[in-house]
């Protein structure tokens, strides 16, 4: 003990004339920090209601809740989080875990009020103090928690690719697919655009958990056609993933096919196990493309004994005979309709009805009739010098191709149309050898064609030109086809609807080529159809009307597929067919007409 | 080995002390739950005899939040906001440990720049605590005006950690996989700045606590733990460091980027009260120069976080795993164990309070003072949440 | 530690040793044999210090697994003793006269686990929960969430939807295209 220790400590007078470090005010004079944790902010045209927000929220703070004002649609399920302040614990996650970005933190701390039930918020939809204040903790730079990219799928290189007609797609590995499905919030925003409603989230957890016999009944349940989907469907599942907003959407196609890839048909069989009792009653399915063997398929399970009348050799419709091998396998196919087949579907294939078989008979044998015919008819150019020698339609040149007649397409190919059937003629045209170009009348952005497809065909040298519209074909020299086209502009029609392409005035091009192929989209046939029968059906432009099971305005006969729904594709056909097995199920077990 | 006096009274029978409250000679005190002079949410059943403490019995319970059960019900990714809530003054510890446990469980190796900016967060926590703490101590001896100096300047020091990591108390800033933020601009001076306000404020602690005649005629001497106690009882820390242990995690099992840090292992050798301030005081110092040198090697530029597989399914395959760090009041633990599942079999918490507010303090305080009872808990750096996780 | 390993090796039987990294090694041991390695081991290979002691409830073992942990601070090893005992007669012998703090240790497993240590001081006492009459919480079969929903009252006006469910009843209700 010294001096130095007794008078060292009067040091502390001297901060008595130092400068307080007190906040005077601190409820207005300290904003939060510009990455402060404050209370949420919800960008509500952003959001998409996915809940992955209250999904990783460790407290259960966070609930999904209607909003007025904001509708479910497809790609929105009219959901938005509700926070409760009472359980939130400020970590963010649910900000990290966000898959549009749109939940964000502000910088606003000090909030007082006497009903604790206030504290209950609908960030970003309702007025608050902190309501257009600064935002404050966003997802920092380098660091983030959902994997915005897409599995690499592995591929035919295009070079090798148009040498053959071998399927381009590789497939994922198991560890790819487990990969891939581990991307998926399991958000389930998907199961609603997908015309069968198929259980998604589930069948891609099921990946993740390597259970492939569960995902393989999970496909079953809304879908008998996976191989066939997992590689042609147009995926419109993709197009509202959530993950998709800010990234790469999940592989969701591809994981179906991974998953049906891994068994084989008697597996399938196996896993299935359908245990029925035949209930004695009979349905005919007429037309064996994707309705037809959905529609086949289901009502079989619930003990139906149904055939199939299908005019070509073979079933499967226009996945077989409309679209090509390269991208749809024919013994992937088989496997699909050999499983539904081995559930005791009868397929009897050759017959032509109104030639080979009655309607009639038909009608009056069976105790309902499906009607899943499909569209065979090609949409005329409707211009002079279509029905020259070397004008043919797409769906025709696909048929011949996969029916192994291969057409002499010659050198020079000209494709008329921007859909997937104008895509599948080139790209075939092209294994053929040909040089290729599509002619399309609107903007490639306008082509209802998928991404994937142009971006393919584009790799494998078919050329583009757009705003072209075909005015008349006539005969060259050396047996030419000479079409005229002319170059278009895209007249604005208004908000909201699609730009209308109109002929500019002196841009008229022309091309001699050795075949010009018309792929501007099909239309049905119904001659099979007797009058009597046919005049009860109602139509609208061409299409059979149903309600929503499927059922004509004759009450025996349901039809599905093309003929019915607008989309025209194979998975709106299937649900079709499903949705049909369980109006026929209704109609014949109650003997009433639904709805 | 240490046996306490107890010649006064009472005797001891079969190895217990019979004090017959009725007798009039013994007094029962409670310090605590709520009390200025207890660290924490906890209390002391003393037993006084005249103003001596004779007996002592720690009670906890007071703060039990079950985290380790919580954890067991929730996914990895959840429990990153809850660990820091374990320890208030310190939690990156805390956060860090989960992180380092789930990350070695599941074999993830984070990018070298999260490291150092793991380390940096480290350090200016244990800076922080130490604020904390010595405005406490020195609240303890009634030397109330350190108190206030001590904590503004430990939040000069939350201001920092708010503006890099966007919450004062819980940062919640080391996730598993790396850190969720790089510095923000400019961070570098205004943390110069602060560390210069500290190094002011430190010299004046010295002039008016550390060269206190009061102070130094109550620390020392108070509490002394012998050589022999600190295995016997588990002591860790600044506490062994005091009693003249080269131990320290840091140096002995180096984590993050430690061992490319320039520093060395503090220790004292009187073992009071006052020795243990010492060597806390001059790891406050430490603590600065280290943080100084880790600023050297911060990059903005670099990658701070590994792509963990999808958090809302993150599986971890079965294992076990201890991981430790050097907390402010010594060693400081996560002891994990994973099963396959989503969620955590088990997590324990190892703190170091565990044996020095329980074991330690029930034997340390006999015959102390009552008015040293709060100086001598606060010396020993307890903390009742690490009992109770 | 391969070598201290060895050593053990000769003296008990020790099972399922991993290495998980340099300076940290798992063991199990026998329940009779346990306090002796330990002892053996704090006072011949210098594993002086008692990092811990826990234990893991194996429910579907019908088991519970303590953990050990020593450290020795020569060497810093950490070296974890593993010990399955009864799930249903849970006992095992106390090292409260090898480390102080060991009795704390064991009075917080008595009453979270319901795990018995004879002769512990102090073990029956209630450490953190004053008053519980329930199963030991840290038991496995303790649902915690359960128990609060039965002991505390929610508050009313809480109602979360799944997204979806909720997009189909509005989109495409049961049997609606």
């Amino acid at each position: 003990m010294s001096l130095k220790d007794i008078l060292s400590p009067f040091y502390v007078w001297k901060r008595a004339f130092e400068k307080p470090y007190t906040t005077a005010n601190p409820l207005t004079d300290r904003p939060g920090a510009p990455r402060y944790r404050g209370f949420h902010d919800n960008d509500m045209e952003k959001c998409i209601g996915c809940g992955t927000c209250a999904d990783i929220c460790q407290n259960a703070a966070i609930d999904m809740v209607p909003v007025e004002g904001i509708q479910t649609s497809k790609e929105d399920s009219g959901l938005r989080p509700k926070i409760d302040y009472g359980r939130c614990c400020w970590c963010a996650l649910c900000v990290d875990i966000c898959t549009t970005n749109s939940l964000n933190m502000t910088r606003e701390y000090t909030w007082v009020d006497t009903d604790p039930d206030k504290f209950r918020i609908l960030a970003g939809a309702q007025e608050n103090f902190w309501t257009g204040k600064e935002t404050g903790y966003k997802l920092g730079e380098g660091y983030k928690l959902l994997d915005h990219d897409r599995i690499t799928m592995p591929m035919v290189d295009p070079k090798e690719g148009i040498k053959s007609f071998i399927e381009l797609v590789k497939g994922y590995s198991k560890e790819q697919a487990i990969k891939e499905a581990d991307r998926c919030v399991q958000c389930g925003l998907c199961i609603a655009t997908c015309p069968a409603h198929m259980d998604i989230p589930n069948y891609i957890k099921a990946i993740r958990e390597d259970n492939i016999p569960e995902a393989v009944r999970i496909l079953y349940e809304t879908n008998p056609m996976s191989a066939t989907c997992g590689r042609i469907c147009t995926h419109r599942c993709e197009e509202v993933c959530s993950i998709g907003v800010n990234g790469d959407p999940i592989a969701i196609r591809w994981l179906k096919r991974y998953i049906i890839d891994q068994v084989d048909r008697k597996e399938i069989a196996k896993i299935l196990r359908n245990e029925f009792k035949p209930n004695g009653k009979k349905v005919a399915v007429i037309g064996a493309g994707p309705a037809g063997l959905s529609a086949a398929y289901y009502l079989t399970t619930v003990g139906y004994s149904v055939t199939i009348f299908e005019t070509n050799e073979k079933a499967g419709g226009m996945v077989r005979y409309g679209i090509p091998e390269y991208r749809m396998p024919y013994e992937q196919l088989d496997k699909d309709i050999d499983a539904i087949l081995d559930m005791g579907v009868e397929l009897k294939t050759g017959v032509e009805i109104g030639v080979t078989e009655s309607f009639d008979d038909i009608y009056k044998n069976y105790d309902a009739v499906f009607l899943s015919v499909g569209l065979q008819d090609s949409y005329s150019l409707s211009i002079t010098g279509e029905h020259l020698p070397g004008v043919i339609p797409g769906i025709q040149l696909l048929d011949d191709v996969t029916k192994g007649q291969i057409p002499d397409l010659g050198k020079k190919v000209i494709v008329i149309g921007g859909g997937n059937t104008a895509m599948d003629a080139a790209r075939t045209a092209r294994r053929l050898a040909a040089n290729v170009t599509i002619l399309y009348r609107r903007r490639e952005e306008d082509m209802p064609a998928d991404q994937e497809e142009i971006e393919e065909a584009k790799r494998e040298g078919v050329k583009f030109i757009t705003r072209a519209i075909p005015v008349h074909i006539d005969l060259g020299e050396n047996k030419k086809i000479i079409l005229h086209w002319n170059k278009a502009e895209m007249l604005d029609q208004g908000p909201g609807k699609r730009p209308k392409p109109v002929l500019i005035v002196g841009e008229a091009y022309t091309e001699a080529v050795d075949t010009v192929i018309s792929a501007i989209g099909q239309s049905p046939i119904y001659k099979l159809l007797p009058e009597e029968i046919g005049s009860q059906i109602k139509f609208k432009r061409e299409k059979v009307i149903t309600d929503k099971y499927g059922q004509t305005s004759l009450p025996k006969i349901f039809a599905g597929g093309d003929i019915v729904n607008d989309i025209a594709d194979a998975i709106s056909a299937i649900a079709d067919g499903h949705r049909a097995a369980q109006g026929i199920d209704l109609y014949l077990s109650k003997q009433v007409k639904v709805k | 080995m240490f046996t306490p006096d107890r010649s006064k009274y009472p005797e001891i029978v079969d190895g217990k002390a019979v004090i017959d409250l009725d007798s009039g000679k013994y007094l029962k005190l409670w310090q605590g739950p709520q009390h200025p002079g207890v660290t924490g949410n906890m209390s002391l059943e003393l037993i006084v005899c005249g103003d001596e403490v004779v007996d002592c019995k720690t009670h906890v319970g007071y703060l039990h939040r079950g985290f380790e059960k919580l954890m067991e019900r929730r996914k990895f990714i959840q429990n990153f906001p809850i660990v820091c809530r374990i320890c208030v003054p310190e939690p990156d510890t805390n956060e860090y440990l989960y992180a380092a446990a789930v990350e070695e469980v599941a074999g993830i190796k984070i990018p070298e720049q999260a490291k150092w900016l793991r380390t940096l967060n480290m350090e200016m926590s244990r800076l922080t605590s130490y604020l904390m703490w010595i405005g406490g101590h020195a609240g303890a001896f009634g030397l109330g005006p350190i108190g206030q100096w001590a904590v503004t300047h430990r939040d000069y020091m939350l201001d920092l950690f708010e503006e890099w990591t966007g919450g004062r108390v819980y940062h919640m800033y080391m996730i598993p996989g790396g850190v969720r933020n790089i510095l923000p601009d400019g961070f570098d001076r205004r943390l110069e700045d602060t560390l210069q306000k500290i190094e002011k404020l430190m010299s004046e602690i010295e002039k008016v606590m550390l060269n206190n005649a009061v102070f130094k005629m109550r620390a020392v001497g108070l509490g002394i733990i012998t050589k022999d106690m600190i295995d016997r009882y588990g002591v860790v820390g600044p506490i062994a460091r005091a009693a003249g242990m080269k131990r320290d995690v840091r140096k002995n099992s180096p984590y993050l980027m430690y061992e490319h840090l320039d520093f060395d292992i503090i220790t004292g050798t009187k073992s009071d009260a006052y020795e243990r301030l010492l060597v806390r005081f001059r790891e406050m110092f430490q603590s600065i120069d280290l943080i100084r040198q880790i600023m050297k090697y911060i990059d903005n530029s670099k990658n701070i976080h590994t792509k963990l597989p999808n958090v809302l399914h993150w599986k971890i395959p079965a294992g076990e795993t201890y991981v430790k760090a050097e907390s402010t009041r010594g060693e400081y633990g996560y002891f994990v164990v994973t099963d396959g599942s989503e969620l955590p079999r088990r997590v324990y918490v190892r703190g170091p309070s565990y044996s020095h507010a329980v074991a330690l303090l029930e034997d340390l305080i006999i015959n102390v003072n009552i008015a040293d009872v709060a100086g001598l808990m606060t010396s020993l750096h307890t903390y009742p949440p690490e009992i109770e996780r | 530690m391969k070598e201290i390993i060895q050593r053990l090796k000769q003296q008990f039987t020790i099972s399922n040793v991993n290495q998980q990294r340099v300076d940290l090694t798992f063991l199990s041991v026998k329940k009779e044999q346990a306090v002796s390695l330990i002892s053996y081991l704090r006072d011949f290979e210098k594993f002086s210090h008692l990092v811990f002691l826990t234990a893991v409830d194996r429910v579907e073992d019908i088991q519970f697994q303590l953990t050990y942990m020593l450290h020795n601070y020569n060497t810093h090893q950490d070296l974890g003793i593993r010990v399955l005992i009864d799930r249903e007669k849970a006992e095992m012998a106390s090292i409260h006269h090898l480390w102080k703090q060991a009795g704390t240790y064991q009075r917080e497993l008595k009453e979270m686990f319901g795990i018995d240590f004879p002769g512990s001081p102090r073990v029956d006492e209630s450490f953190i929960l004053e008053g519980w009459d329930n199963i030991p919480p840290m038991r496995r079969d303790f649902d915690t969430k359960k128990y609060s929903e039965e002991t505390y009252f929610p508050r009313p006006g809480r109602e979360s939807h799944d997204p979806e469910s909720y997009m189909k009843s509005k989109l495409y209700p049961e049997g609606d295209a």
